[in-house]
């Protein structure tokens, strides 16, 4: 008896760890014409559960779903919240009295990546591994335009020595783009300086946020000098 | 023993049926998995369709115009739909349905909806043509079996005999879905004003038939609204629906006891009709709970050649709630309580040929409270069974649609009714 709770618990533990570690290597892509590079969960569901057909910048956008298996598990339970079987239960339900359709279904990364590459407004998930050619990669924020991910090791910026001198300072903004694991993989110099913003960016993709479900965009600003 | 005899023969025909159902479902599910669609003028237009069988055994008295105190298979539906997305913003599609439900239906299809469907902001979209009304949970996916858990939905807010009175209007609907500031979850609304159309083979018109009103027609304007909150607690959704209607009917009276002459036309008409609903649902992993209540008054007046012979006033109220829990992948199982009452009163110089006055709800003939255990088992996706068990108090009135008919209970009714449900269905 003991042994069979432990080797349920054991189950339990491995299929949430399985789910989790797909939660965390998956991206949602959108067709070149989607504008926004950003995307809150709770528009994303409404894309999903087909209630919205735009984006609130206007972009029309259409669901696109993959083939039932680990990464569209993942996908619908983390960030639809309902299962699998639900999910079908409600597109059906749609289908049926006519209120909507049930969205394209593919079966792999690649048949996504290209349907979504060729259909203006498409979004869709893959794995994170899958290659990304012709579409962007939407990061994915819990509301509004970003998420605040937890920083866990931070490097300070040179501060060039002949800029310091001058007292050339100021404040450095970048965008950056924050992987599921939590390294810092782009960063985007929005404003400021063009040499802070190199050194800023040098130094803050060795920085390490805590791990999420996606990847996420956040933008941050840095101070050079007393300005 | 010719008795036994034919029931034998009944049998092992409804065995045979069941069997070539099950295995036209296997065939025919392995092929449309792969074929639900095709292209016409570079559009993806999509086809799927429905069925399902039941069969209902119950200890006593016949339920839902059936024989199923000897057990009925006559519990037979099917539809099919096309549909496609014409542009971003402009949807088509139809679905044709067909049904035998004892003596309803009767295997007269019909067009169950066929809309044209245009959405020009998410907050805002129009549909228009023959509409699926939006009143609850599930008025308009009742007959899609495969959707539900239960064989029967609680017969209290979904009386399959009277499916006719709500399922849809030719019509138009106004319908959208607006996000509220500060995480408070959205709101889907739908406003809708058409045109309902009774089938000739439908509860209310049987029912009326047994007292001698044969029907022609039955139907009239309906109009309403329905307003949902998905919350900002995961999986809870809230909501109340209202409609309206003004329901005509054109009947001949072919009731001796009546004070007219014999053969008639009469007509009825409603001074007040609406149902106020109410509902909610909640679901967390494996569990699905649902509750709802409804109630629908009905104040109709009869008339002879002009001159006003009954005048009636129906007042209905139901309510369930219902658990199902999701056991294995294949495997959910469910319960509900679902409490049924009704009251009638009638006035006018025919009301002394009329049933008595019911106000009684604590009677068995003003309710039925019914308690349900089921199972269903998904065979694959595209196929499942059910095993359902229904025990019920009281049996409705007999002046209304309630599931139990005084023609096929022409020994009377007895106050409880054990029933058996069995049920399979298919879509692709």
């Amino acid at each position: 008896m003991k042994f069979r709770k432990m080797l349920l618990v054991t189950a339990g533990w491995v299929i949430f760890a399985v789910v989790n570690s797909f939660a965390g290597s998956i991206k949602v892509i959108a067709n070149s014409s989607v504008r926004a590079d950003t995307i809150s969960e709770a528009e994303l569901k409404r894309v999903f559960l087909e209630e919205r057909i735009s984006l609130p910048d206007g972009t029309h956008v259409e669901p696109v779903l993959m083939k039932e298996g680990a990464v569209d598990e993942a996908f619908v339970q983390q960030y639809l919240g309902v299962t699998e079987d639900d999910l079908q239960i409600y597109y059906r339900t749609l289908l049926f009295t006519g209120r909507g359709s049930i969205p394209k279904i593919l079966e792999s990364d690649a048949e996504v990546v290209a349907y979504v590459a060729r259909t203006r407004g498409a979004i869709g998930y893959v794995s994170a591994s899958a290659s990304a050619v012709g579409v962007k990669t939407l990061a994915i924020g819990v509301a509004g335009n970003d998420i605040e991910r937890k920083l866990i090791t931070r490097v300070e910026p040179d501060y060039p020595e002949t800029l310091k001198q001058l007292n050339i300072g100021g404040t450095v903004r970048l965008r950056i783009s924050i992987s599921a694991k939590g390294n810092v993989e782009n960063a985007v110099l929005l404003g400021g300086n063009p040499i802070l913003g190199e050194s800023a960016a040098i130094a803050v993709k060795q920085w390490i946020y805590a791990p999420s479900r996606s990847l996420t965009v956040a933008e941050i600003s840095i101070v050079f000098g007393d300005h | 023993m010719a008795t036994a005899t034919s029931k034998d023969h009944q049998g092992g025909r409804l065995r045979r049926r069941l069997f070539g159902m099950f295995f036209a479902c296997f065939c025919i599910g392995h092929v449309l998995l792969h074929a639900q669609g095709f292209k016409l003028l570079d559009r993806d237009v999509q086809i799927h369709g429905f069925a399902s069988q039941g069969f209902i055994y119950t200890d006593d008295n016949n339920w839902l115009t059936m024989n199923t105190s000897q057990g009925s298979g006559a519990f037979t539906d099917f539809g099919i739909n096309v549909s496609t997305n014409v542009t971003d913003r402009l949807r088509v599609g139809a679905q044709l349905y067909d049904r035998n439900l004892g003596q309803l239906g009767q295997y007269h299809p019909s067009l169950d909806w066929a809309v044209v469907d245009y959405r020009f902001k998410s907050w805002f979209g129009v549909r228009g043509g023959k509409v699926k009304t939006t009143l609850g949970l599930y008025t308009d996916s009742q007959d899609l079996d495969f959707l539900h858990t239960f064989a029967l939905l609680p017969q209290s807010v979904y009386p399959t005999d009277l499916r006719d009175a709500t399922i849809a209007h030719v019509g138009g609907d106004i319908y959208g879905n607006v996000s509220l500031q500060h995480k408070l979850g959205d709101l889907s609304y739908t406003g809708y004003v058409g045109h309902r159309s009774d089938s000739i083979y439908s509860g209310y018109i049987y029912l009326a038939a047994q007292y001698g009103l044969y029907y022609s027609r039955y139907g009239g304007l309906q109009y309403g609204g329905d307003l949902r909150w998905n919350t900002p607690l995961k999986g809870l959704l809230i909501g109340v629906s209202r409609m309206n209607e003004d329901i005509t009917g054109q009947a001949t009276d072919k009731n001796p006891s009546s004070s007219g002459p014999p053969f008639f036309s009469e007509s009825d008409h409603s001074k007040a009709d609406w149902t106020n609903q109410f509902y909610g649902t909640y679901s967390v992993r494996k569990i699905r709970i649902d509750s709802e209540y409804r109630r629908f008054l009905h104040n109709a007046y009869y008339s002879t050649q002009g001159n006003v012979v009954l005048t009636n006033i129906t007042d209905v109220r139901g309510w369930y709630v219902s658990g199902a829990y999701r056991v294995v992948k294949r495997l959910t199982v469910g319960s509900y309580y679902s409490r049924y009452s009704i009251t009638s009163v009638s006035g006018g110089p025919d009301s002394a040929f009329a049933p008595p006055n019911q106000t009684d709800t604590s009677l068995p003939n003003n309710h039925i409270y019914d308690k349900v255990v089921t199972a269903r088992v998904d065979i694959n996706k595209v196929w499942n069974v059910k095993v359902e068990g229904h025990f019920m108090s009281g049996y409705g009135a007999s002046t209304f649609p309630d599931g139990f008919y005084p023609e096929v209970n022409p020994q009377g009714f007895k106050p409880d009714t054990d029933a058996l449900v069995l049920k399979t269905g298919f879509n692709f």
